[in-house]
């Protein structure tokens, strides 16, 4: 176990470095400088330069990055004068983090009840509404039904808060929703086929010749087997609920991190930007790890080496 | 004359598929009486398994049980049961082995665990006293170091092992009837014997009736104590294993017994049955056999044939035995091996 995540941590390090190489390189592609303002002389420019180091050549800005980004230091922002890139994350992410956890867990929790409603219920009136509902769900981006729900809800029915995050609850209620429906819909499809596919399985006609009803056969017996590919889905539903995030926080006005990296990237705040790639990308390796491990746990047949 | 424990009367089965309705059972008729082993033989899609999945409820969703059918247990038709109902006979008064024990067996639950399930389900036991129990009967089924390996997962243990298992997850709950669906065929020819041993074995310590499915004659002989032979949805001969061996009256039977392999060279080369099956989607006016069946009367296409009495335990549905039709022996090659067997193989009892 121990040599195994040894063995993970080296690839997500390589991983991360690729991550980090090809974003910086991007960045340089992108048209533009960080001075909108139309006032700045050229002087208070290269001066500009000088500080922030943008002077020098771009291989020798790509190595002095990654030499600071060694020592833990993501540069210091453009946007916002004398601030650090880490604090401005550090302040951030936790609003983003409660946001996608809150969205991860209730889509996946839904559509785990969904699928398995609609395998148990298949072909049958049930079964079709669910799945008109997952098909929407995934054919409609996350910022639409932010509207959507913003407008129902926040405005015309006045149940709940349209904007703004940390004085209550509620607040939290219409973005979570907003996200959680993609990943929502994505499992409940993912659940509904493999739990079809596990009710087919011998095992499963072997439980039910034990008598020990239909509910004991799907919770004890067809659940666990049609989680473990679901487990796989982890990883991918996190980096859809990180991109959905950067939309649906500009929607509701959340000062989550998503909202910082979309405005960081027309002013060309190049550390910003290249500090929320990273800890996107961190995230995601993150997450995908301990899908794995948790997949090892609920399958006995894997067994981490 | 001995009550029966299980009686089957007029059981029709159905499929609805897209293609049509499938007839897989087309009135089947037998009974099983206490302690004795009933083999259904047929080939594939012949209705043996179907028979047996219906005695459990377990067909597809797609299957209708027509009504009239009788499955008697005791006092109870189980032919008008709903599925809530079904939970009070599986696996504590019917339990079933099935055929393939790499893939019928929770991969995600320790053999244990499976074992003990219906323990606890049906005889009311605790979690612990259920893991005790699940010990000692997997000793009994003959596996092995059973204290070590009862947290053991199925993918650990080999196809011989898992099929111990799967039998004494069948026995767990001490049922009556015991089906046994074709139990050695996915195992290699060693493994198989001890199998058979095992059940043979437990049937007799439970005193439980074996209704045992195969389409390999040599396992008949070896376990049977009566023996139906189906084809096409119907039971087509009835009869102590002795009178299906050593009398075959069914054209089918004959059919059966001599593309049967044998180690003697003597007895010739291996015979198959010529055709194929009747299309059950539009199962034919007359005996369903008589298509391929060289034997054939004329009247065989025409009309089926009812069941004529050959001794009080053995009867066979064909015109052949009816007083008009011509008389006909069995073919030759029927005749040496029964020669071959009665020279080689003495059935005890």
């Amino acid at each position: 176990m121990a040599r195994y995540i040894l063995k993970r941590a080296l690839i997500l390090i390589i991983t991360m470095w690729i991550v980090v190489t090809a974003t910086f390189f991007l960045m340089q592609i992108l048209p533009g400088t960080p001075y909108n303002n139309p006032k700045l002389t050229q002087s208070a420019i290269d001066q500009l330069n000088a500080t922030y180091g943008l002077d020098k050549p771009v291989l020798v800005q790509y190595w002095d990055y990654l030499i600071n980004l060694l020592h833990g230091d993501l540069g210091t922002s453009f946007q916002y004068q004398n601030q650090s890139v880490s604090t401005l994350i550090g302040q951030r992410l936790p609003i983003s983090a409660q946001l996608g956890f809150q969205a991860l867990v209730v889509g996946v929790l839904l559509g785990l009840w969904f699928g398995a409603v609609s395998a148990r219920n298949q072909n049958k009136k049930l079964d079709g509404f669910l799945g008109v509902i997952s098909t929407l769900g995934i054919s409609t981006p996350s910022f639409i039904l932010a509207i959507v729900l913003l407008f129902v809800f926040g405005y015309q029915l006045d149940w709940l808060p349209i904007s703004g995050w940390g004085d209550s609850f509620s607040q939290t209620i219409l973005p979570t929703l907003a996200l959680a429906v993609t990943p929502m819909a994505i499992t409940t499809r993912f659940v509904r086929s493999e739990m079809i596919e596990v009710l087919h399985s011998d095992y499963i006609q072997l439980a039910r010749a034990k008598g020990i009803g239909e509910d004991q056969v799907i919770q004890k017996h067809a659940y666990r087997n049609s989680m473990i590919p679901i487990l796989t889905l982890i990883g991918p539903l996190t980096a859809g609920l990180l991109t959905g995030s950067t939309l649906v926080e500009n929607i509701f006005s959340i000062p989550g991190i998503g909202q910082q990296f979309v405005s960081s990237i027309p002013t060309k705040d190049y550390p910003v930007i290249m500090g929320t790639t990273i800890v996107y990308a961190l995230m995601l390796m993150v997450m995908i790890l301990i899908t794995d491990i948790l997949t090892a746990i609920v399958d006995p047949r894997v067994r981490l080496q | 004359m001995q009550t029966p424990i299980l009686e089957v009367k007029n059981l029709e089965v159905s499929f609805a598929t897209y293609a049509g309705t499938i007839q897989a059972i087309r009135g089947v008729d037998f009974q099983l009486f206490e302690g004795e082993t009933l083999a259904i033989v047929g080939e594939s899609g012949s209705g043996k398994s179907v028979t047996t999945k219906t005695l459990l409820g377990l067909n597809a969703a797609n299957a209708t049980v027509k009504k009239g059918s009788q499955i008697l247990l005791g006092n109870t038709n189980l032919a008008d049961y709903k599925e809530k109902d079904w939970d009070q006979i599986r696996g504590k008064k019917i339990a079933m082995v099935f055929q393939d024990p790499m893939t019928s067996l929770d991969p995600t639950m320790t053999i244990g665990k499976q074992i003990a399930e219906p323990m606890e389900k049906h005889l009311g036991k605790k979690a612990k006293e259920a893991r005790e129990a699940a010990l000692a009967l997997m000793k009994d089924v003959g596996i092995p170091d059973a204290e070590e390996h009862i947290d053991d997962y199925p993918h650990q243990w080999s196809g011989g092992m898992r099929q111990r298992a799967v039998i004494a997850i069948a026995l767990a709950a001490e049922p009556d009837i015991l089906i046994a669906d074709e139990p050695t065929t996915a195992l290699d020819v060693t493994i198989q014997a001890q199998i058979l041993n095992i059940l043979k074995a437990q049937q007799k310590k439970r005193k439980m009736a074996v209704i045992f499915i195969t389409h390999d004659l040599g396992v008949v002989a070896d376990v049977a104590d009566r023996v139906a032979v189906m084809y096409a949805g119907k039971i087509v001969e009835k009869g102590t294993v002795n009178e299906i061996f050593y009398n075959p009256k069914h054209p089918y039977t004959w059919g059966l017994l001599s593309s049967m392999p044998t180690t003697s060279t003597a007895l010739g080369s291996l015979h198959a049955i010529p055709g194929t099956p009747p299309d059950l989607l539009y199962p034919p006016k007359g005996d369903a056999f008589a298509n391929r069946n060289a034997y054939a009367l004329k009247i065989d296409h025409e009309k089926q044939p009812p069941f004529f009495q050959v001794s009080p335990t053995h009867e066979a549905a064909t015109w052949l035995l009816d007083k008009r039709a011509p008389k006909v022996v069995p073919p030759e090659e029927i005749q040496k091996r029964q020669a071959y067997w009665q020279e080689h193989f003495v059935k005890e009892g």
